[in-house]
């Protein structure tokens, strides 16, 4: 029981905005109307909403690298597109071994930490400046999707599976445990199941000993380094971290539409998710979240409709942002929302005093 | 005579990826050297001045003016750039590489919008030179000719006018130059403009070389990242001229061995084994070098 409060109190530390009892409230009942709405809804829309928030490891991962840590990186989806890729090519040759999809899932999300874990390790333990990471992030991800754009040929075939170049990876199996195959309705539980967890144990992450390091480090590295902590190497696991929760999102996407494509570690994918976080605010998981499924909801609303301007108006969307409210939409409203009721509802009793 | 041949044309390679590298990140470093700032739009400014330079050149313009608008166009483009969105941005770096970011997919996608996916091409001007069996294309002993002049005209700026002084003096404590009278706010507005003009005019130059396309600036995203990161940000000469021609040399071998993808991949490579020896890049110490002569001298 002392450990259960220890957590709940954890879970309601000040690292993120919504701490009242009502914020708590509208969570619990917002996730039971996201359990129980897809009986009125068709398995496509269901399928639909699965891509929104399969999205969101992706970006509370970025969030917390870039918002918590202070390190920004804009090749989150080198690891998005690793995972995806081992994935496909281990459960790929495993195909009617019952264990292959999750042994695919581990490899994976391993290859992605190693990757993430070599490439770390120069530059954190190199102590660069600050735009290095993001410039060399970059960088990995773009060299990537040139390798992967190579791979075309029958001589680019590992066991059974192709790469397939341009045109990507196809049949990548469905997540299955046991009988059952992850698809559908099946895969929507499967999603909202992870992305819930993952938010949950984030803030009890940013909310521990680990995270207010984490925050000290954000706030003053040399302080934080004066006070007897290893930055190099926290910085170095936050990064890792970062990188398995992209890979999280790489497994999903490739769980749920069965193919990749190097586009998918493209130069225009790679700021898609730096635009959520942004937008949202950095600063708070939550808002993270929110602004990534209402952003892809929207990116996809706009490109269903064949819409060209959809890039210019995420690129106008996050100049203005950074020009206007540089924590983020939603952190700004949370904040500076002039009225009582709804400020008590996401500050907790602190905000009244504010 | 056919080893000379061979000499000939190894320096030649080696010189060509050098100024590649070096006209790529030329406009990037100036900007990063003196105002901290990653300019991630400069892949589109280079776009802008391949641009440019295709419609001058159609309209019967010749090449060498057309580069020269190139760089006036982007030049003005760029000091427009600063004053409305840019100077918000100074002290925040990363607020500034993402704000540069969404400009950059704005450029891109609005080039495609106005122009169509492709405009058409400018051909190499000059022929090719013979010697031995190897033969070597004018255009590009132009180019290289031209990055030593732009590197001379740079050092010049910066150590002989009066808006060299004070830039070199706003780099060092832009603090202490305020107080001293200097304009600041006007030199980061130059030097940022001057920064987006040599990025215009690189894009102009190498408009022969590839095709002009909306999305052509991703090309030069990362050799240009990737020589930036070497060189560092303590001076923009020695960083831009030691760092290409330190990642030419690696560059230049394993691009002939292995072909052009595993020349760029080393250059990654290379770069995070420099940044763990160099954190701050070869300009760095290149300059404790020099400080450490002059203290002794």
């Amino acid at each position: 029981m002392g450990r259960l409060s220890h957590l709940l109190k954890l879970l309601t530390g000040p690292e993120d905005i919504g701490r009242s009892p009502l914020f708590w409230a509208a969570f619990v009942a917002v996730s039971i109307f996201l359990f129980v709405y897809p009986f009125w809804l068709t398995e496509f829309e269901v399928t639909n909403i699965a891509y929104y928030l399969l999205n969101v490891p992706i970006a509370l991962g970025l969030g917390l690298l870039w918002g918590y840590c202070g390190v920004l990186s804009f090749g989150q989806v080198a690891y998005f597109g690793i995972a995806g890729y081992v994935y496909g090519i281990v459960a790929g040759n495993m195909i009617g071994e019952a264990a292959g999809p999750i042994i695919g899932s581990l490899c994976g999300l391993a290859v992605s930490a190693l990757v993430a874990a070599i490439f770390g390790y120069f530059v954190f333990y190199g102590r660069v400046q600050s735009w290095i990471v993001p410039i060399l992030t970059l960088v990995l991800t773009l060299l990537l999707e040139t390798f992967l754009g190579q791979t075309a040929g029958y001589q680019w075939r590992i066991g059974s599976v192709q790469l397939g170049g341009y045109n990507g990876m196809t049949g990548i199996p469905a997540f299955r445990l046991g009988e059952y195959v992850v698809m559908g309705y099946r895969f929507y539980y499967y999603v909202l199941i992870t992305v819930i967890m993952t938010y949950l144990c984030l803030r009890l992450l940013v909310n521990s000993r680990h995270g207010k390091v984490m925050l000290a480090i954000r706030e003053d590295a040399i302080r934080a380094e004066l006070l007897g902590y290893d930055i190099r190497a926290r910085q170095l696991v936050v990064f890792v971290l970062a990188a398995i929760l992209a890979g999280v999102s790489g497994l999903l996407y490739v769980q749920w539409g069965n193919y990749i494509t190097p586009s998918q570690v493209g130069l225009l994918q790679a700021s898609l998710p730096v635009i959520w976080v942004a937008v949202g605010g950095r600063e708070s998981l939550l808002a993270v979240l929110l602004s990534t499924c209402a952003l892809n909801w929207l990116n996809y609303t706009l490109s269903s409709e064949g819409y060209q301007y959809a890039l210019i108006i995420t690129g106008a969307l996050l100049v203005a942002v950074m020009l206007f409210f540089p924590s983020g939409i939603v952190v700004a409203l949370a904040r500076d929302l002039p009225k009582r009721g709804l400020r008590a509802l996401l500050h907790g009793g602190e905000g009244d005093a504010g | 005579m056919d080893s000379f041949a061979t000499v000939i044309s190894i320096l030649y390679q080696f010189a060509t990826n050098g100024a590649f590298l070096l006209l790529s990140a030329l406009g990037l470093i100036v900007i990063l050297g003196m105002m901290n700032i990653i300019n991630l739009a400069h892949g589109e400014l280079m776009m802008m001045g391949a641009y440019t330079a295709s419609i001058a050149w159609h309209h019967g313009v010749p090449f060498w003016l057309c580069a020269i608008l190139a760089f006036l166009v982007v030049a003005l483009f760029g000091a427009l750039l600063e004053r409305t969105i840019v100077r918000r941005f100074y002290g925040r770096e990363l607020g500034a590489l993402v704000v540069t970011w969404g400009i950059s997919l704005i450029l891109s996608q609005g080039a495609l919008m106005v122009f169509g996916p492709f405009l058409p091409a400018i051909p190499i001007p000059g022929g090719s030179v013979g010697v031995g069996q190897y033969s070597f294309s004018v255009y590009w002993l132009m180019v290289i000719a031209l990055s030593c002049v732009l590197i001379a005209g740079l050092w010049a700026l910066y150590n002989y006018t009066t808006f060299g002084l004070q830039a070199r003096a706003a780099m060092q404590n832009a603090a202490m130059a305020r107080a001293l009278g200097v304009n600041t706010e006007r030199i980061y507005m130059l030097t940022f403009s001057l920064g987006a003009g040599l990025a215009g005019f690189s894009g102009a130059l190498f408009a022969p070389t590839v095709s002009i396309a909306p999305f052509m600036g991703q090309q030069f995203v990362a050799p240009a990242f990737i020589t930036v990161v070497v060189g560092g940000a303590t001076n923009v000469i020695t960083g831009a001229v030691g760092s290409s021609l330190l990642l030419s040399l690696v560059k230049t071998p394993i691009g002939f061995v292995f072909g052009a993808f595993v020349g760029t991949v080393a250059l990654l490579l290379a770069a995070l084994v420099i940044i763990r020896l160099m954190p701050d890049g070869i300009s760095a110490v290149i300059q404790r070098r020099i400080d450490r002569r002059h203290r002794f001298a």
